[in-house]
């Protein structure tokens, strides 16, 4: 039964073309024949069934066929990023496409880092995810992207910092698409930051990361997105032999957020922890799926998500392990935690596992509730006034989640923007809970 | 009542012997000690007597009154009289101690072409054993082993060898994790169970045990080997010097 | 003790471990084989039911015509042709519940086979004697140490016999056919049925209401606690035939009420639907606890024939603190789908359930729980075993959820499951939904499998393979275990023995 077309779908696919991402020419048109036969993910596929992507984007968002004149807003955007006292090398991009000036290229040895722009044809390595509507409409619009190579034994010395602003200038979809290759032995640290001005817009990014034997790539995104940009992004990693990851990911800001991830084990011993948090207030909307795929023996996954949800914010939180029949010795825990911070907020979850293998060690939690009233009291009872007290709570709910990033540096940047956050929320929720 | 003649063991698809021929004779009613610095193959001397999986035989024979005891799975060995008091006792979530024991003891009975025993008799027969170890009645409704302190485990696992008055028992580093008070209720608790047709083995790193439970002949395993067997003195005479010589002369 | 009793039931069996597999030779009346409305008129009619009842029936065929079947769940089979089955099957002359003496002896056999009570001095089989003391099962256990139990005997498309009527009668109780209960007790049935499971709910349900044949009814008056465990056994028998069973249940206020069913059916190559319907209704105060042992013909260990089971199960707590608490054992049927759900309405009202799944061979289960927080102060409690052998697919499915005004609505799941041999899939599927911050949910779920440690220190202590797996396997699903009627706990331990027989080694 063909479903009518939306008007949003319908400006995607009378966009086809606008891809300008030369290495991605290849994959285009079948990921633009597959989005035009899927259409945008809605409420009926099961992995969508909190976020309904027709109904999200009411209106079109057509992607820009050319690059957009230089903005005047885009270092004030890029100065934003909380990491400005962090040695870091920098590459800024802007409503989908690289801005070389405001960039600062890394400097270590063994490490390539180029516009995908700029890579022609097969150079580089492309694996759609030939399942996820998502990532073909990525394909099929990708206008720009980094690409990151790390040789052999390399590694960044001090971490690469990609900031993707939107401008708010165009009611539009910037889609980028950047692929990160951590060789045998080599090691990475990329923050990923996403700094939005106000205007509505869809921005979509993919980050694709594939990881050698022995290789480690720590992984810091922070979203801070415009109050009205529809966030969504693609995880997809793939870990060699014995190979580390260490993903986390901070949602502060959109309107609606999708975050996906798929974490495929290819080599045996390997290890992923992936771990974020929320905080969100408002409307906000957040979604997380989380993919973990154990397709070999002895790997280890570890997942821990802390949810904060404010006013009438609302979290999901859909994780899911899979052990396949070879993958014996598999040790794979996730945990969701919700603290809901008024009667309104709201929290769902659908931890899942599907396991095919015995010798293994799998679970999941979940919780989801509000502050704890006796700890608030034993807090208050010490002299600690109630907002402070509360405060105090929910930052270190949050805080465990951010204890999964070992650079402290970085670290420390998620704490302060927690207190940041509650400064501006427990105002409400200090508010609130004397009505 | 046990012969092992000539005994190597490795580990499952690992070079290294573990075992590198042992002998020795332990006749009924006698009490043998197995002594020896960590790694000396101890634990896997037991677990071959007892029928554990992940070791290979490369060689020498294990017999056990006149039976070939390698050839027989371990139920089939627990049923024959072979009882291994664990140096780590496992834990079997909702499987109450009180039923396990039951369980355990209609199989072996069973097996051996025995009656069973009333429900009445049994619970009569694990409450006597259970008061004179000091095994309280609530821990017998407890999961096997689970929750268990160390000197609580120890003690459920010579709770379950008087009740299933085994004819040969292995005891594995019984006295490790316990406290004095523990050790001499343990110890009584196995010296009850000495008697002219049962053999012991107890296989230890210290000597202190063996002040309660008085050996008739002490060995001395090193790098899996017997290296020295002697009388009871013998016992006092490795604390006094430690292992150290005998690692030498084992290597 | 149960665990020797396990352990020596499987050792009785050698080939054929499902021991109901018999068929009993007895002619029957079929209705017309496929579904069409001259076919629900036909059950209708033989039922003598009022016209209202046609009319509903009608109206669930109408909806039913226009749903598609569900695929949501992680089974996988061909699909039903949905008229090549009968639809109504009878022992000749047995269109109706009679008294003893009258029901044709070769049931009576059927049913003393199965280890069913039918007459009133007789007690469940396989259970302590009468008055029996207790000896290791130290905890708890039955409501009711008489060890009395009335029973519904529904065979094919027709309960039999139902007994202990006329001592329940004493009490207030009303406990029948269903189909007698739209004759003799209108007044409940159309105030109830249809009102916690309406007729166009799902699929199953939907066909279910147009052409369900049997089942039970109980009504159970304020303030009485229902002097004895009542149950039904339901028995496919006939060839090529659903079994399309609905049961109601109603507590009214301050009432309890304990039942507990149980289900076989020959051994055939072809798989046979077996699409149930059971409304629960607790009022202010009331107390139901339902407890299931479904042990439906599995197929053969290639998967050939055995049941597939599609049921709609719901609790409607009604009343402010009122309680419904689910247990079931499922280990038979090819497919199992079935949810057994709470709908916590009333203020304070509390739902259960308790869950021990085991499949074995090709056996498909995707099972679980909704328990829908509505009212204040609500809470749940979910306990979950599931157990995997052979080629089999285990899942847990279930939803957990406040709404905005279920303000201190509280749940706590525990999931676990246990793989026996790495050809088989357990699969964890829960939804969490809190629309209110005062909502407190808890969720954990672990897989593992039995230990080489465990196992083998069984195996130290005396105990062969297969006797220790049963062991383990009684000691992971313990929790469940003492949430079933002392009369079906026994009779459970062995079936978990049978059930995962040929699953080591």
């Amino acid at each position: 039964m063909a479903i009518e077309k939306t008007t949003a779908e319908t400006a995607y696919l009378e966009a086809f073309g606008a891809g300008r991402a030369g290495a991605l020419a290849p994959h285009r048109r079948t990921a633009f024949e597959r989005f035009a036969e899927s259409g945008l993910p809605h409420r009926r596929l099961e992995d969508w069934k909190w976020t309904d992507l027709r109904r999200v984007l009411a209106k079109p968002y057509p992607p820009l066929v050319e690059r957009p004149a230089p903005s005047a807003e885009v270092a004030g955007l890029v100065a934003r990023s909380p990491f400005g006292e962090i040695a870091r090398a920098r590459l800024v991009f802007a409503d989908g496409w690289y801005v070389e000036d405001a960039s600062s290229m890394p400097v270590s040895s063994g490490v390539d880092v180029t516009a995908m722009t700029a890579v022609q044809g097969a150079a580089v390595e492309v694996s759609p995810r030939e399942d996820d509507p998502l990532d073909q409409l990525n394909i099929a619009y990708a206008s720009d992207g980094a690409v990151i190579r790390v040789q052999e034994g390399a590694n960044t010395d001090i971490p690469i910092e990609l900031i993707f602003v939107t401008t708010g200038a165009h009611e539009a979809t910037h889609t980028l698409r950047n692929v990160i290759e951590v060789a045998d032995g080599a090691s990475a640290t990329i923050i990923e930051t996403h700094i939005g001005a106000e205007g509505a817009c869809v921005a979509n990014t993919v980050m694709e990361i594939r990881l050698g034997r022995d290789a480690r790539l720590d992984r810091i995104k922070l979203q801070h997105d415009g109050p009205s940009t529809v966030h969504l992004s693609n995880l997809l990693v793939t870990l060699g032999e014995q190979a580390v990851l260490n993903d986390f990911t901070l949602t502060a800001g959109g309107e609606v957020t999708r975050n996906q991830g798929f974490i495929t084990f290819a080599g045996e011993h390997a290890r992923a922890n992936v771990s974020g948090a929320y905080l969100l207030d408002g409307k906000q909307h957040a979604d997380t799926r989380l993919v973990v795929d154990h397709a070999v023996p002895n790997c280890v996954s570890r997942e821990l998500f802390k949810c904060v949800m404010d006013d009438e914010a609302r979290g999901i939180f859909q994780g899911k392990v899979i052990v396949r029949q070879d993958a014996q010795k598999t040790d794979g825990k996730q945990s969701s935690h919700a603290l809901l911070l008024t009667e309104n907020a709201e929290f769902d979850a659908k931890p899942e596992l599907e396991i095919y293998a015995d010798d293994v060690v799998c679970g999941h939690g979940a919780t989801s509730g509000e502050l704890d009233e006796n700890l608030v009291f034993y807090l208050r009872s010490r002299g600690i006034p109630e907002a402070r007290a509360k405060a105090m709570l929910i930052a270190a709910f949050a805080a465990e989640a951010f204890d999964s990033i070992e650079n402290e540096a970085i670290r420390n940047v998620f704490n302060a923007l927690a207190h940041d956050w509650l400064d501006e929320s427990t105002g409400h929720s200090a508010h609130g809970a004397s009505e | 009542m046990l012969k092992i003649e000539n005994l190597h063991v490795r580990v499952e698809d690992e070079e290294r012997e573990i075992l590198r021929g042992i002998d020795l004779e332990v006749g009924a009613g006698e009490v043998h000690a197995i002594m020896g610095p960590n790694g000396s193959g101890k634990s896997t001397l037991s677990y071959i007597l007892a029928g554990r999986d992940g070791y290979e035989i490369t060689d020498g024979s294990v017999t056990y009154n006149g039976e070939d005891l390698l050839d027989m799975e371990p139920d089939e060995r627990a049923a024959s009289g072979v009882f291994l008091a664990f140096q780590y006792p496992i834990e079997i979530p909702g499987v109450a101690t009180m039923q396990f024991l039951k369980v355990a003891l209609s199989s072996q009975r069973k097996a051996r072409g025995e009656g069973e025993l009333s429900t009445p008799d049994f619970m009569r027969l694990v409450r006597g054993k259970a008061e004179q170890l000091k095994v309280n009645q609530d821990m017998l409704k407890r999961p096997v082993n689970v929750g268990f302190s160390g000197g609580e485990k120890k003690r459920a696992e010579i709770l379950q060898m008087a009740v299933l008055e085994p004819s040969l028992c292995v005891l594995d580093e019984t006295d490790s994790g316990l406290d004095i008070d523990a050790l001499r209720i343990v110890a009584d608790g196995v010296n009850a169970l000495r008697s002219p047709d049962r053999a012991m083995v107890v296989i230890t790193h210290y000597q202190r045990l063996l002040e309660y439970i008085v050996p008739d002949h002490v060995h001395v395993l090193s790098r899996g080997r017997i290296v020295r067997s002697g009388g009871k003195e013998l016992a006092l005479e490795l604390e006094k010097d430690g292992y150290a010589a005998y690692e030498e002369q084992a290597a | 003790m149960a665990d020797v009793e396990t352990i020596e039931r499987v050792r009785e069996i050698d080939v054929d471990k499902y021991k109901y597999g018999f068929e009993t030779e007895i002619e029957s009346d079929f209705a017309p084989k496929g579904l069409s409305e001259e076919v629900i008129r036909f059950i209708s009619g033989k039922k003598e039911e009022p016209e209202w009842m046609l009319t509903m029936r009608l109206d669930a065929y109408r909806r039913w015509l226009d749903m598609e079947e569900p695929t949501w769940a992680k089974v996988d089979y061909p699909k039903i042709d949905f008229n090549d089955i009968y639809y109504y099957a009878a022992p000749k002359g047995q269109d109706g519940p009679k008294s003893l003496d009258e029901v044709d002896p070769e049931l009576l056999k059927t049913y003393e086979k199965l280890g069913i009570p039918l007459k009133e001095q007789e007690i469940l089989a396989g259970v302590r004697k009468q008055g029996e003391p207790s000896t290791l099962d130290e905890e708890g256990g039955g409501e009711y140490a008489s060890g009395k139990v009335a029973v519904d005997a529904v065979f094919d498309s027709v309960s039999v016999v139902t007994t202990f009527k006329e001592e329940l009668a004493k009490a207030g109780v009303i406990f029948c056919s269903i189909s007698e209960a739209i004759r003799e007790h209108p007044e409940l049935v159309q105030k109830y049925l249809f009102s916690v499971v309406p007729q166009g709910d799902n699929y199953y349900a939907a066909l279910n209401s147009a052409v369900f044949s049997d089942g039970s009814f109980v009504y159970v008056p304020e303030g009485v606690r229902c002097p004895m465990e009542l149950s039904t056994y339901f028995r496919i028998n006939a060839e090529n035939t659903g079994q399309f069973e609905r049961t109601l249940i109603i507590a009214d206020k301050g009432s309890y009420v304990s039942y507990l069913e149980g289900c076989t059916a020959p051994m055939r190559d072809e798989n046979q639907l077996h699409a149930a319907v059971v409304e629960l209704i607790a009022l202010d105060d009331a107390e139901i606890k339902y407890s299931t042992v479904q042990n439906w013909y599995p197929g053969d260990a290639d998967g050939k024939g055995g049941i597939y089971n599609f049921v709609t199960k719901r609790a409607d707590c009604r009343g402010a603190n009122s309680k419904v608490s689910w247990t079931q054992v499922e280990t038979g049927s090819a497919i199992t789908w079935k949810y057994p759900s709470c709908i916590l309405r009333g203020d304070n009202s509390r739902g259960e359930f308790y869950s021990i799944a085991i499949s074995n061979g090709r056996q498909q289960v995707d099972s679980g729980t909704k328990m829908i927080h509505l009212g204040q102060n609500t809470s749940s409690r979910i306990i979950s075993k599931g157990i995997a052998a052979g080629y089999s697919d285990n899942t847990y499915r279930g939803l957990v959820s406040a709404h905005r005004k279920a303000t201190h609505a509280r749940n706590f799941t525990q999931c676990d499951s246990l793989l026996i041999g790495d050809k088989c899939g357990a699969h964890t599927v829960p939804y969490i939904e809190a629309k209110t911050s005062t909502a407190h949910f808890e969720h954990e779920a672990t897989t593992s499998k039995i230990s080489d440690d465990q196992m083998f220190y069984c195996q130290a202590r005396g105990l062969n393979e297969e006797e220790a797996v049963a062991l383990i396997v009684n000691g992971f699903v313990r929790d469940v275990i003492q949430q079933l009627p002392m009369e079906f706990m026994a009779e459970t331990q062995r079936l978990i023995g049978i059930s995962l027989e040929g699953s080591v080694g």
